[in-house]
């Protein structure tokens, strides 16, 4: 995030992803019953919801898709944690713009992550500087 | 799906089930704190049980790796019709599964 102009287009695109009910909402001091409801409204519980028809696609599994499926069966059978925290808790606690803005796997291997965090498994600078060295040895290919 | 910790039979702590098959059962309402599998749309609506089926943790506690506290589950069928009004054809029911807690005994 070097040049300026990036990292302005960067914040609009950032400010674009606010829940927005017609006006942006940002640290709402009255909030009523039905809002706040709406704001607890677990994401996965998607079930009534009105949508748009989307298109039926048969897609194969990506190799980062199954890595990630494996990856995170293993910390279930190493104990790390259970399927509920897995799949639906860790993958709610994503929050709603993240939950439904990725793709399904990308949900899994972000609260994979957080979770080796949250549980001291891994230190958050140890696995951004990884991260970071990782990009490194990609961009020089 | 291989659970993590198999359940030991000193966990279980729900005793007797509190509903048979054929019982009306309405789904409770209660408020969403950071995590809940009961579907919004099934909430307040009447249904009947059609099975009983294990006891097992409830996803309040195994969400956040909580032991102990096993609870008889239920499947629970629906009239289509009952959970969306417009819905066209009467005989049509939906089935769906919830622990006992969240649910409450309706007088027939």
């Amino acid at each position: 995030m070097s040049a300026r102009r990036e990292l302005r287009q960067q914040q609009e695109l950032i400010a674009s992803l606010q829940p927005a009910l017609h006006v942006p909402q940002n640290w709402n001091y009255e909030v009523d019953s039905p809002l706040y409801k709406a704001y607890l409204h677990p994401p996965h519980d998607v079930g009534g919801q009105f949508d748009a028809p989307i298109l039926y696609e048969e897609k194969e599994e990506e190799q980062w898709e199954l890595n990630t499926y494996v990856t995170c069966e293993v910390l279930g059978w190493r104990g790390i944690w259970n399927s509920e925290e897995r799949r639906r808790r860790a993958d709610n606690d994503l929050g709603y713009a993240l939950y439904l803005g990725i793709p399904y796997y990308g949900r899994w291997i972000l609260a994979a992550a957080r979770m080796l965090v949250d549980k001291n498994h891994i230190s958050l600078a140890e696995l951004a500087e990884k991260i970071a060295e990782v990009k490194a040895r990609y961009a020089k290919k | 799906m291989p659970k993590s910790k198999p359940l030991k039979k000193s966990q279980n702590t729900a005793g007797k089930a509190r509903f048979k098959v054929g019982d009306r059962v309405r789904v409770k309402d209660m408020p969403n704190l950071f995590y809940s599998r009961t579907q919004m749309y099934v909430r307040g609506v009447v249904g009947t049980v059609a099975a009983c089926t294990y006891k097992d943790l409830i996803p309040e506690d195994e969400a956040f790796n909580r032991d102990g506290r096993l609870e008889q589950y239920y499947i629970v069928r629906f009239r289509q019709k009952d959970l969306w009004p417009e819905y066209p054809f009467d005989n049509d029911t939906l089935q769906t599964e919830s622990p006992e807690r969240w649910l409450e005994p309706v007088e027939s």
